[in-house]
């Protein structure tokens, strides 16, 4: 595909997600406020409130109109007004977004480094032991779901063993500073992190053993090893780049399944960041919060997924030159 | 510099290579030949050390011997001592890297090297393969197939090496591509010990000195190349030749009966073999020496079938035939040209017992004939005017069926079987109303199809045809000799053709042999003889051919070839 | 090369596995009057009761037996993730074969909508939608379906345009075959293993989605659902019960997952031949 194509293909998607966010409430009975906000926002939110929310978002007038407003509060930044946290959605997704990019972040990496690592490793060792155990244990994991490891290593590791606290990014009112706040996020971010890593870890793990299968059958390898490399040269310099181009995609890929993951391992683990935030949203039915929470994850994934899409072009040179 | 010794590859199966023994020296290039699958590639990466599969036996480079070393070892003389050239497939360079870059690496894995210099080095290699500039510094897949090809030589030559691999170096390049290729390797391993394995026979002959040919992982014939191709002594490398379209070949293509089959027992050739005898089955046979050619053959090779020597026929005073002296061996067709009243026919008659022989001696087999009827099972004579001899009182069926009456073989019943399968061998009909026609109810073409059906009922092994085709139409007497050709195929049929027309005797004949006042004058291969006729005749007969048919080029002789 | 599929999938060690386990589930889920003694709905009066001959996994927190919704949610499972992977394979073979077949403008619009509709994340779309409709397992397996389906549809598409230039369609097209007779008889038997290679993999996702969805609270609050099972069971992992609350929900739905992606495993090395263990 051309990279007209590529930017038209994410333009679309951007549109069906923004047509979807306004068109959904807007689908249920009641009026449009009503509808959007909910029964319990209509009974915490002041008359004042409601008339600034119909004025902002053009509640009153016909449907274009709304979409319009809609759009133009989104490019202010205005995701509308959370009645429980009685404030602006914004600002309370400003406030969690970093622990979640925490915890996403390093699950990402972790888990690209470490599935491409044994992916790598277990293509080359095809059909030995090692191969063997790895791969079963990784098709195993593989059928885990995100919370329920949460689940497993918070009763485990937490209720069980007592070693690592039960919620929470940091202890709270503990006034800790430096190198101790550090140890401490640590301390907290761990079972998350380590229940995102284990979930996530086994999908690139297994298109990277594949793809390494496949690059060893490969003449270039028999190339390789008839110049005289060294088998780590042909490991890593030949099989191993050759295998990571699919991963590069796979991050991509894999970014929706992480973040959806890291929403539902946060409510598990109580984690202050936008997926216990969406899972109180929820539990109180604050519309606008769940919808700016959704709407922030959606194009934060698209956003990633185009710039993998371009970095591609970048590092395979047949993708570049061919088109 | 390298040397094989009984070496075995397996990879848990039937071996793959078994008892191969070679031996290369500097300066030498050595072709390894065969179809696909017989294991030349497999020989290559054996001597490289990179077959996944069991090596045994020795393989002595540089007086040691590979198969003892450690691994390590073996990876550090790989792409330094010994470097492999590979087929340009799709993927034989890596895709990520440029073609420089590559070759770079294929420097610095050997040599410590600043990687200006190594840049500097294989600049200069891929510009001595012709590669210069941008597609130096392009991606594989920018190459074309020619061009990947030179980055692909440039790499085994990184760290010039001593011995050189090549595997297939031509194969799926256009003609002037390869032809360019070709030379720019044989300007490369001049100084080198080269091993070039491929099925391209005109590319093998270009390139080397030495060829051995590989059947089911075995050498079955090996000799100096200009040698082996004008004369194979093994009917498999006979059968490799004729199926092989180079253009100094002259005769039809031919193929080999059957496919190539693993783990056979015995030798490895003898199910498509037509020669074979029980030994074949049960024991395989060792390479021979014989006369600067090794041939692994129970038979010693392409067996002589009928041998005449120093025969001379006189009817009184006259002296039709002069100590002639003709081999004919198995599966081959020899033509025996010369003008009408040169002796030919005699000698073919004298040969069948038609007309007394005076001195000399004609063998069948190696023995001695003595007339009996045994002689004529194994060899038959068509004649050259079908409606003579073919009796016009006999129907099909009983001038087919007429040898085996002689012969006295089978019953009512399995001539009359024998007579239908000889009949659609001829690819003419077998049904009931065709049995019973007469000749005069057949055309020309029929009724010589009728008489080489009788002819081969007993399934003879020689088969003399005195002009079998002159007194028929252009089209006819085409499909008449590619069907002999076809059982020839089949069934390892040796044909002493008797004709006047060199041109016919061009396009089906591997040997030609010519007459003049009842001596043979001229003997050779079939290529040969047309391309640089040696007797003064010989040159006369060719010229008065193709000064009849002035639009045709001569077949162009290419020069590399012998 | 005729490959046997459903031969190679059973010969597999993850193949077998995984359709024993789908098979047990799927046992467990039709059968469930049989294994229990209970209805879902009901109040035995006995809350939090531990695991007795009663009550095989104990009570939960308004005293409902836990074994019997284990039982009854597999049902849910099974029946929503089967009908949305259905579904949405009918929609991938329609749209990706239509794209493929009608070639042209047809095809151009109808990637376009795929290739757009593929980088949106189908749960974030879920979850929006379930919020608002609160979703009961029918309108679940809609909303699956219309979340899931691009997918497969790029999927079919391709195999379905490799397909058309095989060698064999082109012999039948000299033939004089008509459209019908193609589509029917070479190109459905080549893309047929790859629509079921799609099913379960859509199944897969589907079961998945549908316990995230009430494992969040935003599914019909009256449909037994393992999801909703472990969030329940989660708000009281300070006391002993999730031992035989929270795990066996998780480890049925575990269960339930691998078996899944165990076949579809299985499937992918069948259909994608040059990853199978070379012989020699």
């Amino acid at each position: 595909m051309d990279r007209t194509g590529l930017l038209l293909n994410y333009a679309a998607a951007l549109a069906i997600i923004l047509v979807l966010n306004f068109a959904i409430p807007r689908l249920m009975p009641g009026d449009p406020l009503q509808a959007i906000y909910g029964d319990e926002a209509m009974i915490a939110m002041t008359p004042e409130m409601k008339e600034d929310i119909i004025r902002r978002f053009s509640l009153d007038m016909p449907p274009d109109r709304q979409f319009r407003a809609y759009i133009a509060s989104l490019l202010r930044g205005d995701l509308g007004h959370s009645y429980y946290f009685n404030a602006p959605v914004a600002e309370v997704i400003t406030g969690r977004l970093p622990w979640t990019a925490l915890l996403a972040g390093l699950a990402l990496v972790l888990s690209m480094a470490a599935g491409a690592f044994l992916g790598i490793e277990s293509g080359y060792r095809r059909g030995r032991p090692a191969d063997g155990v790895l791969l079963a244990g990784m098709m195993s994991l593989s059928g885990l779901p995100d919370f329920f490891a949460g689940i497993l290593l918070l009763i485990l590791f937490g209720v069980g063993l007592g070693l690592v606290p039960l919620a929470g990014a940091v202890t709270p009112y503990s006034g800790l500073g430096g190198m101790a706040l550090f140890l401490d996020i640590l301390h907290h971010l761990a079972l998350p992190l380590a229940s995102l890593v284990i979930v996530r870890i086994s999908a690139v793990y297994l298109l990277t053993r594949n793809t390494m299968v496949l690059t060893m059958g490969a003449a270039f390898i028999r190339t390789a090893r008839a110049k005289g490399c060294p088998e780590a040269a042909v490991r890593y310099r030949h099989a191993g780049r050759s295998s990571l181009l699919p991963v590069v995609t796979a991050a991509g890929l894999q970014l929706p399944h992480l973040i959806t993951g890291t929403l539902f391992v946060e409510i598990v683990f109580s984690y202050p960041g936008i997926g216990t935030l969406l899972y109180n949203a929820l539990l109180t039915r604050d519309y606008p919060l769940m919808q700016g929470v959704l709407l922030l994850v959606t194009v934060v994934v698209l956003g990633v997924n185009l710039m993998v899409d371009l970095l591609y072009r970048k590092i395979d040179p047949r993708v570049t030159h061919a088109y | 510099m390298l040397e094989i010794k009984g070496l075995n590859i397996t990879y848990g199966g039937p071996p793959v290579i078994s008892g191969v023994d070679l031996r290369l020296d500097r300066g030498e290039a050595l072709a390894v030949i065969g179809e696909s699958g017989a294991g030349k590639t497999t020989l290559g990466l054996g001597v490289m050390g990179l077959v996944k599969g069991r090596c045994t036996g020795e393989i002595v480079f540089g007086g040691r011997n590979l198969l003892a070393m450690a691994e390590d070892e073996r990876r550090r003389m790989r792409g330094r001592d010994m470097a492999m050239v590979f087929q340009n497939v799709d993927d034989a360079l890596h895709p990520l890297y440029t073609a420089l870059d590559q070759i770079v690496e294929a420097i610095l894995t050997h040599r410590r090297l600043e990687r200006a210099a190594a840049r500097k080095r294989a600049e200069d290699l891929l510009r001595r393969v012709g590669l210069e500039g941008s597609r130096a510094a392009a991606y594989p897949h920018q190459l074309s197939g020619g061009e990947r090809q030179r980055a692909l030589i440039a790499m085994a030559l990184a760290n010039d090496p001593a011995l050189l691999i090549l595997d297939e170096p031509t194969a799926s390049l256009d003609a002037l591509t390869k032809g360019e290729i070709t030379a720019l390797i044989k300007g490369l391993i001049k100084d080198k010990a080269a091993l070039v394995i491929t099925h391209d026979i005109s590319t093998a002959a270009r390139l080397t000195g030495r060829m051995a040919v590989l059947y089911g992982g075995r050498i079955v014939e090996c000799g100096p190349t200009a040698e082996l191709l004008a004369d194979p002594r093994h009917p498999y490398t006979r059968g490799l030749l004729r199926s092989y379209p180079y253009m100094a070949a002259t005769k039809d293509l031919q193929g080999i009966p059957g496919r190539m089959e693993r783990g056979v027992p015995g030798c490895p050739f003898h199910p498509r073999c037509t020669q074979k005898i029980d030994l074949c089955r049960r024991e395989t046979p060792v390479p021979e020496s014989n006369g600067g050619r090794l041939v692994a053959c129970h038979r010693g090779g392409i067996v002589p079938l009928l041998e005449i020597k120093r025969l001379s026929v006189s009817f009184g005073p006259v002296r039709a035939v002069r100590e002639a002296v003709i081999t004919l061996h198995e599966g081959e067709t020899l033509a025996l040209v010369g003008k009408s009243g040169s002796g030919k026919t005699t000698l073919a008659r004298a040969v069948m017992g038609l007309v007394p022989a005076g001195e000399g001696e004609i063998r069948l087999e190696g023995g001695k004939i003595d007339g009996s009827r045994d002689f004529y099972r194994k060899v038959q004579m068509v004649f050259q005017n079908p409606g003579e001899s073919v009796s016009h009182r006999m129907n099909v069926l009983q001038a087919v069926g007429e040898p085996l009456d002689v012969q006295g073989i089978g019953n009512g019943e399995e001539r009359l079987a024998l007579v239908r399968r000889v009949l659609d061998e001829v690819e003419l009909p077998s049904d009931d109303g065709f049995l019973k026609k007469y000749p005069h109810q057949l055309s020309g073409g029929e009724v010589q199809r009728v008489a080489i059906a009788r002819a081969l009922v007993l399934n003879p092994k020689v088969l003399i045809a005195d002009e079998p085709t002159s007194a028929l139409d252009a089209s006819v007497q085409a499909k008449i000799l590619k069907l002999l050709l076809n059982i020839q195929e089949k069934r390892g049929l040796a044909i002493l053709l008797i004709t006047h027309d060199i041109a016919l005797a061009r396009k089906v004949s591997d040997r030609i042999a010519v007459m003049l006042n009842g001596r043979i004058v001229e003997e050779g291969p079939a290529g040969r003889v047309l391309s640089s006729p040696r007797h003064g005749f010989t040159k006369k007969l060719v010229e008065a051919v193709l000064s009849k048919c002035p639009p045709t080029q001569p077949e162009s002789q290419d020069s590399s070839l012998p | 090369m005729h490959i046997d599929y459903w031969r190679e999938v059973k010969k597999s060690g993850p193949g077998r596995a995984g359709l024993a386990a789908i098979t047990a589930v799927a046992a467990l889920a039709v059968l469930a009057p049989l294994f229990t003694g209970h209805q879902p709905g009901e109040y035995t009066g006995a809350i939090f009761h531990p695991p007795s001959r009663e009550y095989w996994l104990g009570t939960n927190d308004v005293g409902q037996d836990i074994w019997t919704h284990l039982l009854y949610g597999a049902r849910t499972s099974l029946a929503v993730g089967c009908g949305a992977a259905a579904l949405s394979a009918i929609v991938s073979a329609l749209v990706g074969g239509l794209a493929a077949l009608s070639g042209g403008i047809t095809d151009r619009v109808l990637m376009r909508l795929t290739d757009s509709l593929l980088v949106v994340p189908p749960i974030m779309v879920a979850i929006l939608a379930a919020a608002y409709f609160r979703p009961g397992a029918a309108l679940l397996v809609f909303l699956l379906a219309a979340v899931m389906w691009p997918g497969g549809a790029r999927l079919v598409r391709s195999q379905a345009l490799a397909a058309k230039e095989r060698a064999h369609v082109a012999a039948a097209r000299t033939f004089g075959a008509g459209r019908l007779y193609l589509l029917t008889r070479h190109i459905m038997p080549e893309i047929g293993p790859v629509i079921i290679a799609v099913l379960v993999m859509d199944a897969r996702r589907a079961v998945f989605m549908e316990a995230g969805l009430s494992f969040l609270g935003v599914a019909d609050p009256a449909v037994v659902s393992w999801g909703k099972m472990m969030q329940q069971a989660l708000r009281f992992s300070y006391l002993d019960v999730w031992k035989w609350w929270l795990l066996p929900a998780g480890a049925a739905l575990s269960l339930t997952v691998a078996g899944l992606a165990f076949t579809g495993f299985a499937l992918e090395t069948v259909l994608n031949p040059r990853l199978k263990e070379r012989d020699r």
